[in-house]
């Protein structure tokens, strides 16, 4: 990869005493090929910030009704207006605990704003353990504890973690398996920018969907 | 306890490794002999730092120190003693460690093996190279990829264990070593070879040492690569061994490389050509691993077994724009005055066919590097997201696969220089009866398609050409025709060819399909007979096992499903059956569930799948013989062979290496 003088140079030398600079050019445009991979490679979000495809990117948000830890009711049709990150998780699931604290530092960013809501659906677990969850990792807001799994069936949550935006017009716009701040915040500002939260009413509207912003 | 002397091994490392590349290159720029030789002693405290800090990981791994935050994130009391102590290169900062300390270890023996010839700055240059390498990797680890950050654990407090799917198999304790004692071995070559451009020295002496250390790295990559394979088989269950994912492709590109490499400097050994050429191999080889490690470490692609996304992608990206940059530019300013005179008589000789490999290899290299790749280019273009799947690497692969078997036969009956078209009709009669009498075998045990058919004559014609060689070989000289690096090499060809022979037939003519049974009820596919008999439940301290019973030809198989404590996923153990002529792998696909009795098994019927271990295994032992010193040539004797002689390419020509 390096070079491509190789087999080339090995015939090229009979030439006689006048030996053709012919080295520092082609390692010049090797390196320069190299050079732009570098700045591709370089300019590449990881993996797990950007959004996976799912079947219901595009789609109204399926309804989500439950009681959270502090015995209040929470449904996401009193969210309308604002952005939801509507978060599968589980106490006892590893990868849950590695973006726990970004999702704890999405929250803080956005709460003087108060354009974001996020809420954890916890899946197969306790009060007592999410509790515990929530006061060795950090953050504080809503968790829906009890009967998820027909809210785990309607998103189609294959695993946990898995995180839906859904925006201020009701759509999911995104999914991701395993979040991270910098990856919402990109989301959130792709839907901002496409202005696709203005109309609160529900419609065929063109979905935005995957963002391509890095 | 643990952290402290963790640490403490972090920093001894970095400061010797820091303090040697200083002195050794305050010595090489003011030429004092002294100094330079004083530099060979910081190895030893790069070594030191490393043992100590492995030595605190298996340590706090074994005893359950969950102070650690490596081992309160990755292991658990209740994983068996075995996978305790493989967890420390089940996660991304213990592999990095597992790096440092094998880097170590063989700037270590760089540093003994050429404590005499410290007086020559090749030398000096080549452990500078190491020691900056190593100071890299022990800057990752006292930064970004530290194992030994400590944390607060509540009493009481268990860890989450390796991930479900590295505590299966026994495999999972030797793979990553061997793997990365490949990996990390092709810097010594690539340090001799910037240590040849600093100095402009590009005898063909240093070589002469590099292909050993090559060749163990070769050997080593190879097993490494066989055992991934393996490992991917046995436990993921899906039948398959290669999936072409970023991981796989970033170990497979150094060892294309590398394979290169070990071909084309025969031709500088015998003929003085390619010298910048191999220097440039050597630099991709050891760039590749490098950018390998950023590929799959820095969490830009999605693979299967990517480590979780880090920071330490930029400090590896920068690396490998360091020792592109180092590399181009050196083999820019020197290239030229390297360059050999000389050029090949006639394509067709020895020389042209390892030129011809070279562009093989190379061209495979880039095939398969564009694959991986890919996908990030086009998105930086025009921000769509693609993925380069199967179908590609496999049309891509399979023609340079076929003519790389095709070279594999006619090379090695070909001598150095000139071929005579009679000379070659003499030589290539056996071999191709073999490869022959393999096509009819073949058919007759009812092969069809073309590409298979191909391969079956291509790979009976190298067998026979390799096979050839050997018989010649030993009928002269004995035992001795079995070692040295003709010979070995040869050795290492039939395992190739074993290999070769074994993926055209798996991928082929597997058959799978799934099972769906009631307890007692009896199915038939392939012409095996199943019978499920019932399942059974194990609880054991760090999963519990549901295995379903099923005789197949009144053999009992047992494929299973794991759920682990702590894991949100459930894993099976396949359960496979090996024959010489065809394996039988079954996985349990699902439990009977509520109201129902019916198991769901996946069954997938290979032929030939045990010849791809057992290829590695011949290739690892061929390459072993090839480094076992052979016949010493006398150095009055003539460079090329004689015509009709029976070894082309006499052994190593130096013999024994300082």
């Amino acid at each position: 990869m390096t070079a491509t003088d190789g087999p080339a140079d090995a015939g090229a030398q009979d030439a006689g005493p006048a030996r053709r600079r012919t080295a520092p050019w082609i390692a010049g445009g090797v390196g320069a090929a190299l050079l732009l991979l570098v700045v591709v490679l370089a300019t590449r979000v990881p993996a797990d910030q950007k959004p996976v495809p799912s079947a219901l990117v595009g789609r109204t948000v399926p309804r989500l009704v439950g009681t959270t830890l502090d015995g209040q009711r929470f449904d996401i049709d009193d969210q309308r207006g604002r952005f939801v990150v509507v978060n599968f998780f589980a106490s006892w699931c590893v990868p849950c605990r590695q973006e726990h604290p970004e999702l704890a530092a999405f929250v803080r960013a956005h709460a003087a704003a108060g354009d974001v809501t996020v809420v954890s659906v916890a899946f197969n677990d306790t009060p007592e353990a999410i509790r515990a969850f929530f006061a060795q990792y950090g953050g504080d807001w809503p968790v829906i504890s009890g009967d998820t799994g027909p809210a785990v069936l309607d998103f189609g949550v294959s695993g946990v973690p898995e995180s839906y935006v859904v925006s201020p017009a009701r759509q999911v716009v995104a999914k991701f398996i395993g979040v991270t701040q910098a990856g919402l915040d990109a989301v959130i500002a792709d839907v901002k920018r496409q202005g696709g939260f203005t109309d609160p009413a529900p419609g065929p509207a063109p979905a935005p969907t995957r963002g391509t912003s890095r | 306890m643990n952290t402290a002397l963790g640490v403490a091994g972090i920093v001894l490392g970095l400061l010797g490794s820091v303090f040697g590349t200083l002195v050794l290159g305050v010595g090489l720029v003011r030429r004092n002999p002294t100094m330079v030789r004083s530099g060979r002693s910081y190895a030893w405290l790069v070594l030191a730092g490393a043992l100590l800090c492995v030595v605190a990981m298996e340590r706090a791994l074994m005893t359950d120190d969950f102070t650690v935050k490596y081992v309160h994130d990755h292991s658990a009391t209740t994983t068996p003693a075995l996978f305790k102590f493989a967890t420390m290169w089940a996660a991304l900062e213990g592999s990095i460690l597992l790096w440092a300390l094998v880097l170590a270890g063989y700037t270590a023996v760089v540093a003994r093996r050429e404590r005499d010839r410290f007086a020559d700055p090749l030398v000096g240059w080549t452990l500078l190279t190491m020691l900056v390498v190593a100071a890299f990797f022990f800057l990752l680890l006292a930064g970004p990829a530290n194992p030994f950050t400590s944390v607060e654990v509540p009493p009481g407090y268990d860890g989450p264990g390796p991930n479900p799917l590295l505590q299966n198999h026994l495999l999972m304790a030797f793979h990553p070593p061997i793997l990365y004692l490949g990996y990390v071995g092709f810097t010594v070559p690539f340090a001799y070879a910037i240590g040849a451009l600093v100095t402009g020295r590009v005898g063909e002496g240093w070589l002469v040492g590099t292909r050993r250390w090559t060749l163990f790295a070769w050997a080593c990559l190879s097993a490494g690569i066989v055992m991934g394979a393996w490992w991917s088989y046995e436990v993921l269950g899906w039948g398959g061994y290669w999936a072409w994912d970023p991981v796989e492709n970033a170990s497979l590109l150094p060892w294309l490389t590398g394979t290169a490499y070990l071909h084309s400097v025969m031709v500088q050994e015998r003929r003085g050509m390619l010298r910048v050429w191999n220097l440039s191999l050597l630099c991709a080889t050891f760039s590749l691993t490098i950018l390998g490690t950023f590929l799959t470490r820095s969490g830009v692609l999605d693979s299967v077994h990517a480590f979780s996304a880090s920071g330490i992608g930029p400090m590896i990206l920068g690396f490998f724009a360091l020792i592109v940059a180092v590399a181009v530019g050196l083999i820019g300013w020197r290239g030229d005055r390297l360059r050999a005179p000389g050029r090949i008589d006639s394509p067709v000789s020895r020389e042209g066919a390892f030129l011809a490999n070279n562009v093989l290899f190379s061209g495979f290299a880039f095939v398969v590097l564009l694959g991986t790749v890919f996908p990030l280019i086009v998105e930086a273009l025009n921000g769509d997201r693609i993925s380069v799947g199967v179908p590609y690497f496999a049309r891509m692969s399979t023609p340079l696969g076929l003519a790389l078997l095709f070279l594999m036969a006619v090379a090695p009956v070909l001598p150095w220089r000139m071929a005579s078209g009679e000379l070659l009709r003499h030589r290539l009669l056996w071999p191709s009866w073999v490869g022959a009498a393999g096509l009819v075998l073949a058919v007759l045990l009812g092969a069809t398609g073309p590409s298979p058919l191909l391969a079956f004559f291509l790979g009976g014609f190298a067998a026979g050409a390799a096979g050839r060689q050997l018989v010649l070989a030993t009928r002269r000289q004995g035992w001795r025709g079995l070692v040295g690096r003709a010979n070995g090499g040869m050795i290492v060809h039939l395992g190739v060819v074993v290999m070769a022979v074994a993926i055209a037939a798996s991928s082929a003519y597997g058959r799978t399909t799934e099972l769906k049974l009631r307890p007692g009820e009896t199915a038939e596919f392939a012409g095996h007979t199943f019978v499920f008999r019932g399942t059974e439940q194990q609880v054991l301290s760090n999963k519990d096992v549901v295995s379903a019973t099923v005789e197949v030809d009144g053999r009992p198989f047992a494929p299973a499903l794991n759920r682990f404590k702590f894991g949100s996923m459930v894993i099976g153990t396949p359960s496979v059956a090996s024959g010489p002529l065809e394996d039988v792998a079954l996985s349990l696909q699902e439990l009977p569930s509520a109201g129902s009795d019916v198991v769901t098994v996946r069954v997938i019927v290979q032929p030939l799948i045990v010849w791809l271990w057992i290829g590695g295994g011949i290739i690892v032992v061929g390459t072993a013989l090839s480094i076992v010193p052979g016949r010493r040539r006398d150095p009055l004797s003539p460079t090329s062979a004689l015509p009709g002689d029976g070894v082309p390419a006499p052994a190593d020509p130096v013999g024994v290496v300082g």
